[in-house]
């Protein structure tokens, strides 16, 4: 106790005030809404559509492959995950005659920077919205190009950063949870 | 052949500690439940959910968990005083609740009685209840010195020399009370705060908010919370006097810390905060509350204030512990001490 003698600090010391605040803000956060999301089995986060998850190939309208083959993305990728074999198609298969014979992505060596999103002169390339890669078997990290031309579980059109109702799905590959983009809530998070 | 009414007296008794021993047993579930809770509100998550509605049935998965684990006796340890130290620390915790009371009286419908809501009234039951209390100690000591684990010793030092400390001013907070009712039965001194708000300790005064401030600090140290846990500081001892402990054996532990948070709790309110008695006489039409209902509230209130301050504040280092005991704690009750009993004379 040196130096000058402090009325106001004793008095504060003597009636708690700062435990009073540091309770105070503990109060407000007891009774404030818990941000905790009930995954898997009740509530799911929808992203937004800037979210960069798992690989998808697009049609166009008609339902031709947008991908020319061109390998730009394969050029562009910085940890040389995508492989890309042309092959020559003029069954219309493709928007032009050359389409991709095989398209694969390694998702274990993928970043999910985007930068084959902005490679890709055909906007056929995207990065979608679905985050749940775990998986059991190394070997189902590698993604072909049938798997990613289906069609996405959550339609481009939806904006996103929602909390969806979420259901489980069984299939032959195990159990999915599936969000309801009918029944959303918007959360701050 | 004793006449048919020491018959039903001693049955009474019997009935009343049963009732109260099954009571305590089963208090600590719904109270790891609530803790748990209200951490996780605190933090902004949700706690136990998974298990019955909003987890309600989380303790129960807990409590079979710990009866099934293995209950493991270290090789080094001191075999016989391990076994011993959890009940050396249960049994005080227990003793405590035969002289607190609950309430005045009831009369039972069917016997045409009236049942004391306490076991026994005892002339020096404050007194009684310090000394059981202070027992509790040796289950921890001797936990941490039978476990032959060095941070069991150093939560059990800890430990010690925390509880004397803060025993004293425990005693002296507890004086005080006595000085103001004049009495050291607990029934007694929850009588002469009855009436209306302002007879109750706390509004006593200027020494009533005082005692119950040092009674507070020092009851927390007592039964080792936060901010004052020290002899079980995760951070630095591993989990202090029972990190040897499992299953079975350390949630005797637990229970008896729970059991003392419970008591600490009823202390608070039977000396302080008029024990059963209603704040203020209810308005005619609404048929008066209940006595119990009052003291069940009152204690709620204040266990669920021990959670909160314990999400609330940091850990103390061991030497502000000892320098806000014996250097800050023990002077103010001196000097309170003299301003008691000028105001009594």
């Amino acid at each position: 106790m040196s130096g000058k003698f402090d009325i106001v600090g004793l008095v504060r010391k003597v009636i708690f005030s700062d435990f009073a605040r540091g309770l105070a803000i503990t109060l407000k956060y007891n009774v404030s809404r818990s941000i905790t999301l009930k995954y898997p089995d009740d509530e799911k986060w929808v992203p937004y559509v800037r979210f960069r998850g798992a690989h998808t190939l697009n049609r166009d309208p008609s339902g031709k492959e947008l991908c020319v083959a061109c390998e730009l993305c394969a050029k562009a990728c910085p940890t040389k995950c995508i492989t890309v074999i042309p092959e020559e198609d003029d069954t219309g298969r493709g928007i032009a005659d050359r389409v991709a014979k095989v398209w694969k992505v390694d998702l274990v060596r993928c970043m999910f920077c985007g930068f084959c999103e902005d490679a890709c002169p055909t906007r056929a390339i995207r990065l979608g919205r679905e985050y749940e890669l775990a998986c059991t078997d190394i070997s189902s990290t590698v993604r072909f190009k049938d798997a990613l031309l289906k069609p996405q579980p959550i339609h481009e059109g939806i904006a996103g950063g929602v909390v969806a109702k979420a259901r489980f799905e069984k299939t032959e590959a195990g159990i999915r949870v599936v969000a309801d983009t009918g029944i959303i809530k918007k959360r701050a998070l | 052949m004793p006449d048919v009414t020491t018959l039903i007296e001693v049955l009474l008794i019997v009935i009343k500690v049963v009732v109260i021993a099954m009571i305590l047993f089963s208090l600590p579930m719904p109270l790891t439940w609530l803790e748990r809770k209200v951490a996780g509100h605190i933090q902004v998550r949700l706690g136990p959910w998974r298990v019955g509605p909003h987890g309600i049935l989380q303790a129960v998965a807990d409590a079979i968990k710990l009866m099934l684990k293995e209950d493991i006796t270290p090789d080094k340890a001191d075999k016989f005083l391990f076994r011993l130290a959890p009940l050396l620390a249960l049994v005080p915790a227990f003793a405590v609740f035969v002289t607190i009371p609950f309430g005045e009286s009831i009369s039972i419908p069917f016997i045409e009685r009236d049942v004391t809501l306490y076991i026994a009234d005892m002339n020096v039951g404050i007194l009684y209840i310090l000394a059981i209390a202070g027992l509790g100690i040796y289950g921890v000591i001797l936990g941490g010195w039978a476990s032959n684990s060095k941070y069991s010793l150093l939560g059990a030092l800890r430990s010690s020399a925390q509880m004397i400390s803060y025993e004293i001013a425990i005693s002296f907070a507890a004086i005080g009370v006595v000085m103001i009712a004049n009495s050291l039965s607990l029934v007694d001194i929850v009588g002469a705060q009855s009436g209306s708000i302002l007879n109750w300790n706390i509004l006593y005064l200027p020494v009533g908010p005082v005692w119950f401030a040092i009674f507070l600090i020092a009851s927390l140290a007592e039964i080792n919370r936060i901010p004052f846990d020290l002899p079980e500081d995760e951070g630095t001892l591993g989990a202090g006097f029972h990190t040897e402990y499992s299953g079975m054996r350390f949630s005797l532990f637990m229970l008896a810390e729970y059991v003392a948070m419970v008591t600490v709790s009823i202390l608070c309110v039977l000396l302080f905060f008029g024990g059963w008695n209603a704040p203020f006489d209810m308005p005619l039409p609404i048929p008066p509350i209940p006595a119990i209902f009052w003291f069940i509230g009152k204690v709620s209130a204040f266990i669920y204030f021990f959670m909160w301050l314990r999400f609330t504040l940091p850990r103390y280092r061991y030497d502000q512990l000892m320098t806000l005991g014996w250097k800050v704690l023990i002077p103010i009750s001196l000097v309170n001490i003299l301003v008691t009993g000028y105001m009594r004379i």
